[in-house]
């Protein structure tokens, strides 16, 4: 029996509809079009994942400047539910993982997840994420609204002084 | 040449410079020089001058001077062969072939032996296919350049196109013994490949067997040799060394369907159990060869043709074949074979998603998650097929749910709505699955198409713009582009809501490609005898020939024909009652 194959793809104008397709059956909350339009700036940070060449996943970050530091915030990373457990989530993480290591410049990769979505907690704790903050709300539209922060810390903060500020994205995140 | 028209020698110089001016393309000097010649009024009315001064004016596109001055140089000079060739050329760039062929006559009268108008005169007569003609003025260009190779060449195949293959055989024979010289390269390979050809149309398959086998070093095209050489055993019903010939065939391309068929017939297998034994042999020798598998299933009969096809379709689902069910459609016109297709699809679909497996055994191994989701497009497509368009639906949405990013399940949607005569919602599903992926021209091109089935013209034009050349409307570009389906569909669209003259505007542009192909055929008559591609050649004369009887031909004269015999029962008013342009006479 041949292996699956696994590959990502870039999100371009022509397939872009796929992503949103894709969002719309994963996530609970849905995106704007701003959302969309940043997509298709984010070369490596937006991705498409391809089984058997069929598009059922799909990863998009972007750099998040807040805080003082420079971190990843992974704003969607998601996968059809009949093609979940089959390495697909983790090759998108990886690849994240990568990049980020690549670019050797960030404090840390971050992303929220709602509280009661453990299989999403499990997930990224083997990735050596964990929970640093709960917040409470931050989902409008779905029950439980509270969400924790997952973050996987890359090196110390740089020494400047931390600013008294919020996450300035608007739009939630949800994973299953 | 009739001393009476005459130049003296500096105009006669001054003409032969015309000539060579025009044979070089530098017709501004052409027509200095003539204007040089006609100045003089000894000679302002010469004819040929003037015939060749009209001759390059038509190449700088000015026609209607061309027409006054090369009539006017053939009334003044009425016996010069040159007036005539030049009037004929006139009306060969004009594709009036019949008067231009007359005009040669005319000139040939006046000049026997001229071996340019007698290869111009060739050259029409072939295009209009004139055989007996053809083989006379090629037999006199043979008569007067024996030495010259196109000279043989064409002179075998005007016998040759008359069904003389005797006399087209012996011309080539004699050809090839005295004229060809050089190496055994390909071109005389060509030749050889071409004389076997005259040899077995003429029936005489023994000899042309004979011709292949001693002739095989110095033909170059091996497979050739190998495909025609079985077929001729066939012929002759010497089976056993068609067998082998075939068995060799297969080894080169187990893919090749005919080559299973013409083994078959080599082996004289008739009954179906005997033929499933021998693809199962080819099976076991060429594991991955798809051809045997397939064939295979053809010919076999219950309950082997269960076992086989389940085979198959669980083959291909495990892959993802998307058009697994059009490989299986031509097996639906027996019906104990989609019956037991669909028992197996429904089989497949009830593990697939209670166990992930294609049976209930335990210990089958695991399919890929996207086994499910072909086992759905499959069964969605078979129920269309059998025109149930609820359980079709009803599959393709369990499809779509499964995997809402599959652009094909969106296609086969909008197939299922077309075949239960809603163009509307089919149209609307297509333009769902081009939005999935706007660089995919085959979906863009089945949109549009989807489109104008619906009536929405000016839409699929713009859906086709998508693709066509930037800055230019998308209809011209088709039309250039000789996009015919377009153009046909359109036309039907433009008939379905009235639009007579739309409807009659795409038909004739859809005839002018056909006018079309046909002229482009003019350019071989001289180019493949060069480069002595004649199998090829004899292909596309034949071709041509029944050119018109393609469908795309035939929808669009069903639909000009329609629309005038409708506008002859009921002309249009003058009233200009409709909004679009009346350009149908």
């Amino acid at each position: 029996m041949t292996r699956a194959k696994i590959e990502l793809g870039d999100v371009t104008p022509h397939n872009i509809k796929q992503l949103k397709k894709l969002n719309t059956v994963v996530f609970p909350v849905s995106y704007n079009d701003k959302f969309y339009k940043d997509v298709l700036e984010a070369g490596e940070l937006a991705k498409l994942a391809y089984y058997n060449d069929i598009v059922v996943g799909a990863v998009c970050c972007r750099i998040d400047m807040s805080e003082n530091s420079r971190r990843l915030y992974i704003m969607t990373l998601g996968c059809l539910y009949p093609y979940r457990r089959l390495g697909i989530g983790s090759l998108m993480v990886e690849h994240v993982l990568k990049y980020v290591e690549q670019d050797g410049n960030f404090d840390s990769i971050f992303l929220h997840v709602q509280v009661n979505n453990e299989g999403a907690i499990d997930f990224y704790k083997k990735f050596g994420f964990e929970i640093v903050e709960t917040k409470e709300h931050y989902y409008k539209r779905i029950e439980p609204a509270d969400a924790h922060v997952l973050q996987k810390t890359l090196r110390e903060p740089q020494p400047a002084p931390l600013v008294n500020g919020t996450v300035p994205h608007a739009k939630t995140n949800g994973h299953d | 040449m009739p001393p009476s028209n005459s130049l003296p020698p500096k105009e006669n110089a001054l003409f032969k410079r015309i000539l060579r001016c025009y044979e070089h393309k530098q017709y501004k000097n052409g027509l200095k020089f003539a204007k040089q010649i006609l100045s003089n009024p000894k000679f302002s009315e010469h004819g040929e001058t003037l015939a060749m001064k009209g001759l390059t004016l038509n190449c700088l596109g000015r026609k209607d001077e061309a027409y006054e001055y090369v009539r006017r140089g053939l009334r003044n000079d009425l016996k010069s062969p040159v007036c005539w060739h030049v009037y004929g050329l006139l009306q060969r760039s004009d594709k009036k072939y019949d008067e231009a062929i007359k005009c040669y006559r005319n000139a040939l009268k006046w000049e026997k032996e001229n071996i340019q108008i007698l290869r111009d005169l060739s050259l029409l007569q072939i295009q209009m296919r004139d055989l007996e003609g053809y083989k006379d003025t090629r037999y006199q260009l043979f008569m007067l350049r024996p030495t010259q190779r196109a000279s043989w060449i064409g002179f075998a195949m005007s016998y040759h196109l008359l069904g003389d293959f005797e006399m087209a055989n012996s011309i080539l024979d004699a050809f090839r013994t005295n004229q060809m010289k050089g190496p055994y390269d390909y071109e005389h390979s060509e030749l050889l490949l071409y004389q076997n050809m005259v040899l077995a149309e003429s029936g005489q398959y023994e000899r042309a067997l004979h011709h292949l086998q001693k002739f095989q070093s110095q033909i170059l095209d091996k497979l050739s040799i190998k495909e025609t050489s079985g077929e001729y055993y066939l012929k002759l019903k010497r089976y056993k060394e068609g067998e082998t010939v075939y068995e060799d065939l297969l080894k080169r391309n187990p893919e090749n369907v005919m080559y299973y068929q013409k083994l078959v017939e080599a082996k004289q297998l008739r009954d179906p159990d005997s033929i499933v034994a021998f693809y199962e042999v080819y099976k076991k020798e060429y594991p991955r060869a798809i051809a045997p598998r397939r064939l295979q299933l053809t010919e076999a009969r219950m309950p082997c043709f269960e076992q086989l096809v389940d085979e198959y379709l669980r083959h291909g689902l495990h892959k993802g074949i998307p058009p697994l069910f059009v490989d299986m459609r031509s097996l639906y016109v027996d019906e104990s074979k989609a019956e037991t297709i669909e028992k197996l699809i429904l089989q497949y679909m009830e593990n697939l998603s209670n166990f992930g497996t294609f049976s209930s055994e335990p210990d089958e191994e695991k399919q890929p998650a996207s086994a499910l989701l072909w086992a759905y497009y499959f069964a969605a497509q078979h129920f269309d097929y059998k025109e149930d368009t609820d359980r079709a639906l009803h599959y393709i949405e369990a499809a779509i749910e499964h995997t809402p990013t599959l652009i094909e399940l969106f296609i086969v949607k909008g197939r299922i709505y077309k075949h239960a005569g809603d163009p509307v919602s089919a149209y609307k599903w297509l333009e769902e699955a081009q939005a999935m992926d706007t660089a995919d021209r085959y979906v863009n091109s089945k949109c549009a198409r989807y489109m104008l089935r619906a009536g929405h013209v000016k839409q699929a034009e713009e859906m086709c713009s998508k693709f066509t050349r930037e800055g230019v409307p998308a209809t011209e570009n088709l039309n250039e582009m000789q996009c015919m389906w377009f153009q046909t569909e359109a036309a039907a669209a433009y008939q379905r809501s009235q639009q007579w003259g739309e409807a009659l505007k795409k038909a004739h542009e859809v005839d002018r490609h056909f006018s079309e192909i046909m002229e482009d055929q003019f350019d071989f008559h001289s180019y493949c005898m060069r480069k002595m591609t004649l199998r090829s050649y004899v292909g596309l004369l034949r071709l041509e020939d029944v050119l018109r009887s393609h469908p795309f031909y035939f929808r669009c004269a069903r639909v000009a024909i329609q629309v005038y015999l409708r506008l002859y029962a009921h002309p249009l008013q003058d009233v200009p009652q409709t909004t679009e342009p009346d350009t149908g006479q």
